[in-house]
């Protein structure tokens, strides 16, 4: 069957596609590789300008993104955002979240590139989750809310677009994901005990964004107990797992999403966020017997190396590699996000938030 | 209508493989593991074969993690001391 794309000849300006006014977007970008297999908003100059409004140098380079090395200007953040179904209030966000992609503790190259599923987790803190309609409370993963749904998926878009994360030539894995189509939610401070995240990791900011390569969420489901220790176990048991990257690579991160409720019995008891961490550090451990029976290659601490085959082991080597903050509203699930393993996630401020300098 | 495009420019043209040379006799073979499974056993195969059939000599063998770049200080060893580097990508 031939697909007419709508596609006309002629040379449009530089930067610039010209296509029917009828033609079906999601088909004329497919033909050029370009599109996430959704429908597009069409990146029109007048949406573009509109998305762009108000904001420093369009043209100034966020990032360069492998594995392409696609220079990510604040325009073509624009463009992606526009075809997301971005709001310009989003625009900071995602320009802050691929600034985060950049930095080299992400090891961006790598997860764009391994057989594994991993998908960049977007986090959004503060006023400008408040103001820019991020939500972080019930059923914060999704589906529902334009403003995580929308950047989520623009993030992913620049990824494909600008960083070629496409499937076969820039992305491996072996079998995607669903968190790479979209995957952005915020950080339930209001329901928190505790500081807001960003402060855990030395960030001081009135808006911030996190940026965690991880799988989608496991499930941790506790209805019943009032003792922290009790529900952690659970969230212990999650990451304590040979499936996952992390067993073979002891400097993994876990990001711990807990819900309201959960955090709530924890600090009513007393338990700070720091505290929660070192109770799982310490109770997601695996038999090092078993976890070197799964793994002939291991990139481990060469204290976790010289552990005897009848200890335990623990999942990551360092309580800091657990990073907990609250999602979610009412109900009893929990979440356990491992990452990639060979990747740190990278927490930046947004500044200043619904300024005009930049955007 | 005109829409903009997505993907912007590309910051620097994509390294490319140097040629290779036409005969390895005499040449120096590095071995590069990526630590993946069997790729040591691969590459040491490959590198014996090679040697048996041309006179290289596989002069150094170094390893580095998959998932990240290779660290400078191994890449330079192996660009000072080396011809033709063995090596593995992904599994």
């Amino acid at each position: 069957m031939t697909v007419d794309t709508g596609a006309l000849t002629g040379s449009p300006p530089d930067g610039l596609l010209e296509i029917r006014d009828d033609a079906d977007l999601v088909t004329e970008m497919a033909g050029h590789g370009w599109g996430d297999g959704l429908p597009l908003v069409a990146p029109t100059a007048e949406r573009v300008d509109a998305m762009l409004a108000g904001c420093a140098d369009p043209g100034e380079v966020v990032a360069v993104l492998p594995p392409r090395f696609g220079e990510a200007t604040r325009h073509t953040l624009a463009v992606n955002a526009v075809m997301a179904g971005c709001l310009p209030a989003h625009l900071p966000v995602l320009e802050a979240a691929v600034r985060a992609l950049a930095r080299p503790e992400l090891n961006l190259r790598g997860v764009n590139a391994t057989t594994h599923c991993v998908a960049p987790l977007l986090v959004v803190h503060g006023e400008v989750a408040r103001s820019a309609g991020y939500h972080g409370g019930l059923g914060a993963f999704g589906p529902g809310n334009r403003a995580n749904a929308a950047t989520g998926r623009a993030l992913r878009l620049v990824l494909l677009h600008v960083a070629g994360a496409t499937v076969g030539d820039g992305d491996a894995s072996t079998q995607g994901g669903p968190a790479k189509y979209g995957y952005c939610v915020a950080e339930n401070v209001d329901a928190s005990p505790w500081p807001a995240y960003p402060t855990s990791v030395g960030v001081d900011a009135p808006s911030a964004v996190t940026v965690h390569c991880g799988e989608a969420p496991h499930n941790v489901h506790d209805m019943e107990s009032d003792d922290p220790a009790r529900i952690l176990d659970k969230v212990a048991s999650a990451m304590a797992s040979t499936a996952q990257n992390n067993a073979c690579i002891s400097g993994g991160e876990y990001l711990v999403a807990l819900c309201p409720e959960h955090a709530a019995t924890c600090a009513d008891a007393g338990w700070s966020r720091r505290d929660v961490a070192s109770h799982l550090f310490q109770k997601a451990r695996l038999p090092v017997a078993e976890l070197k029976r799964a793994f002939a290659l291991r990139a481990w601490a060469p204290w976790m190396e010289r552990l005897s085959d009848h200890e335990d082991a623990p999942m990551t080597d360092h309580p800091d590699n657990i990073r907990v903050l609250v999602v979610g509203g009412p109900g009893k699930h929990s979440s356990v996000i491992p990452s990639w393993g060979m990747t740190r996630s990278v927490t930046l401020p947004i500044d200043p938030v619904g300024g005009t300098e930049p955007c | 209508m005109l829409i903009h495009r997505p993907d912007g420019h590309v910051a620097t043209p994509p390294a490319t493989l140097a040629p290779s040379p036409a005969v390895l006799a005499g040449r120096r073979i590095g071995i590069l593991d990526n630590r993946k499974p069997n790729a040591d056993v691969l590459l040491e195969r490959l590198a014996e074969r090679l040697v048996e059939r041309t006179g290289a000599t596989v002069v150094r063998t170094e390893t580095k993690n998959a998932a990240v770049a290779c660290n400078d200080q191994v890449l330079g060893l192996l660009a000072e001391e080396v011809d033709v580097i063995l090596t593995g990508t992904a599994d």
